[in-house]
């Protein structure tokens, strides 16, 4: 069963410059909430987005991985020191 | 007058709160009926959402909190349960290139599942986006 920093890591490793927050919102391992920051999402719909994220896990969603909620977005709306 | 339905989609288990007229029937023996009827229900209906269970009772929570945001517009929608077959949600997926539900469609259109539809919800971008 795949640890919250274990998606952290592999949706940082798959998307270049991405970065990763995510948690087990229910405490049971297979339902996790991730936030993504990264520039590879700038020019691409929220659908895109999401895709980008979806496609790192393949059928591990809906599997292993009950839910993945996820919220996306651009460097430029959280800037970082 | 015919008062036949095309099995597939007579075979899809959908709750509409709107009438609409049933269209051509896909082609008899078809390579994949299942596929073809989602794909004529997406076309069909304005506004479709296909879920785990109904509006009535949702069967999770993901899918709870969509018909939530389509209700808090006073917006009409179809609606297909999911789980009766796997095969729905197989066709639905290759047909969406999205893995998760619910999903909802608008004029034909993939809008996203339930975390873009709540943002879209929050933001006030899917009233607009459902006309």
């Amino acid at each position: 069963m795949p640890s919250p920093d274990e998606i952290k890591q592999r949706i940082e490793a798959s998307i270049p410059g991405a970065q990763a927050e995510v948690e087990d919102y229910t405490g049971g391992g297979d339902h996790f909430r991730a936030t993504v920051t990264a520039a590879a999402f700038e020019g691409r719909s929220r659908i895109q987005q999401h895709r980008l994220i979806y496609d790192v896990f393949g059928t591990e969603i809906g599997g292993a991985i009950h839910a993945l909620s996820l919220k996306t977005q651009t460097p430029q709306k959280t800037p970082t020191p | 007058m015919s008062s036949s339905k095309p099995s597939a989609i007579r075979d899809l288990p959908m709750s509409s709160n709107q009438t609409s007229p049933v269209g051509e029937a896909p082609t008899a023996g078809g390579e994949n009926p299942i596929r073809d009827a989602i794909s004529e229900a997406i076309s069909e209906h304005k506004v479709i959402l296909f879920m785990k269970g109904t509006p009535e009772a949702p069967a999770c929570g993901f899918s709870a909190r969509t018909v939530a945001a389509l209700q808090a517009l006073d917006v009409p929608f179809a609606a297909v349960d999911i789980l009766p077959d796997p095969r729905i949600r197989q066709e639905l997926s290759a047909i969406s290139d999205w893995p998760t539900i619910p999903q909802l469609f608008a004029n034909g259109e993939f809008l996203g599942g339930c975390d873009i539809v709540t943002e879209m919800y929050e933001s006030g971008e899917l009233a607009g986006a459902l006309l």
